[in-house]
């Protein structure tokens, strides 16, 4: 018990959580930037693409705050399958919000490989 | 996988009873379609797993990888309470989420009450400077032989005492009040804050973990 409260407390443990869910919303409005997915598929799209998983309880709330915001269109479509599933894509408010994250993204991440370079431990 | 009617019967009633933890917390609409996404999800997992070795322990498998009921609804209200809360720091929001938090945990508990006393704090010193020009000679502060006893408005005020305060304490009680309800709001976003954060790290609630490949 007491070794896990060690762990928990770990500044490292902790900095790795904090960039996990800083990067999950961006992997969620990426995954669904292209095509259009369901929570499920989302949730094996993640997996796959990268070593990291989500699960039903973290990926559902999300979405759904997502779309309150506007941020992502929901659409249930029950042609395909016995039971409908409901689909996720980009709104066009989306796709802007996307583009200025990846933005502070890519600026960000140049910006710490510069500092990873000058401390020469590329 | 299809499910026979035992099988069927065992998904309503996980979705029945994630429907029930999530309407303490949820708009009816929200909990509705939360409920119609999950039984979404969960019938896609049934129809790509194997009955093996039994349709039953196949479907207890599936369920249990999704979690217990109520701590997926825990986890999704948790979620969207605390999320609204912070993003528009209303006060309607707030509550919810402390409500959420003392109902599912100790920890939360307390918080919550400090923010019930915070708000009827902010709202009685309101409420006192608006009844004091209905009722001026009941409402301020009750002094007895000079030692203050009480703020507020009085039907019977205790014996010996006075009423202290004429109507220069109504901006007083309005400052008071309205700096107990910002402190206690801002004390209660940045708890969300740290909650949130907190609740990333715990194990009962993973998120967006590692697969170890």
């Amino acid at each position: 018990m007491k070794k896990k409260l060690i762990e928990a407390d770990n500044p490292l443990d902790k900095w790795r959580e904090q960039l996990r869910r800083g990067g999950l919303e961006l992997a969620i409005l990426l995954s669904v930037s292209s095509t259009p997915r369901y929570g499920l598929e989302i949730i094996r799209y993640l997996q796959e693409s990268t070593d990291l998983v989500v699960t039903e309880g973290t990926i559902y709330p999300i979405l759904g705050r997502l779309t309150r915001s506007g941020v992502v269109d929901a659409e249930w479509i029950s042609e395909e399958t016995p039971h409908p599933r409901k689909y996720y894509s980009l709104s066009s408010q989306g796709r802007r919000s996307l583009d200025k994250m990846l933005d502070h993204w890519n600026s960000y991440r140049s910006k710490i490989d510069h500092l990873v370079e000058a401390a020469g431990r590329v | 996988m299809k499910l026979s009617e035992a099988g069927e019967a065992r998904v309503r009633g996980y979705l029945f009873v994630l429907g029930q933890s999530l309407k303490s917390f949820l708009p009816r609409a929200v909990v509705m379609d939360a409920v119609q996404e999950l039984e979404s999800h969960i019938r896609e997992r049934v129809d790509e797993a194997e009955a093996e070795p039994d349709e039953r322990t196949a479907l207890e498998r599936v369920l249990q990888e999704i979690g217990m009921p109520q701590r997926v609804a825990q986890a999704y209200s948790a979620e969207i309470t605390i999320e609204e809360a912070i993003t528009t720091g209303r006060v309607a929001p707030t509550v919810r989420a402390f409500w959420n938090l003392a109902s599912t945990s100790l920890l939360g508990f307390f918080p919550a009450l400090g923010l019930l006393l915070g708000y009827m704090l902010g709202f009685a010193a309101l409420l006192t400077a608006l009844l004091k020009p209905v009722f001026p000679n009941n409402t301020g502060l009750a002094v007895v032989d000079g030692v203050p006893r009480a703020l507020g408005v009085f039907s019977d005020l205790p014996e010996g005492a006075v009423i202290w305060g004429g109507y220069w304490i109504m901006p007083i009680l309005i400052a008071l009040g309205l700096a107990a309800l910002i402190v206690t709001q801002r004390f209660a976003t940045a708890f969300l804050v740290w909650w949130r954060a907190r609740r990333g790290k715990s194990a009962e609630f993973p998120g967006w973990v590692s697969s170890g490949r």
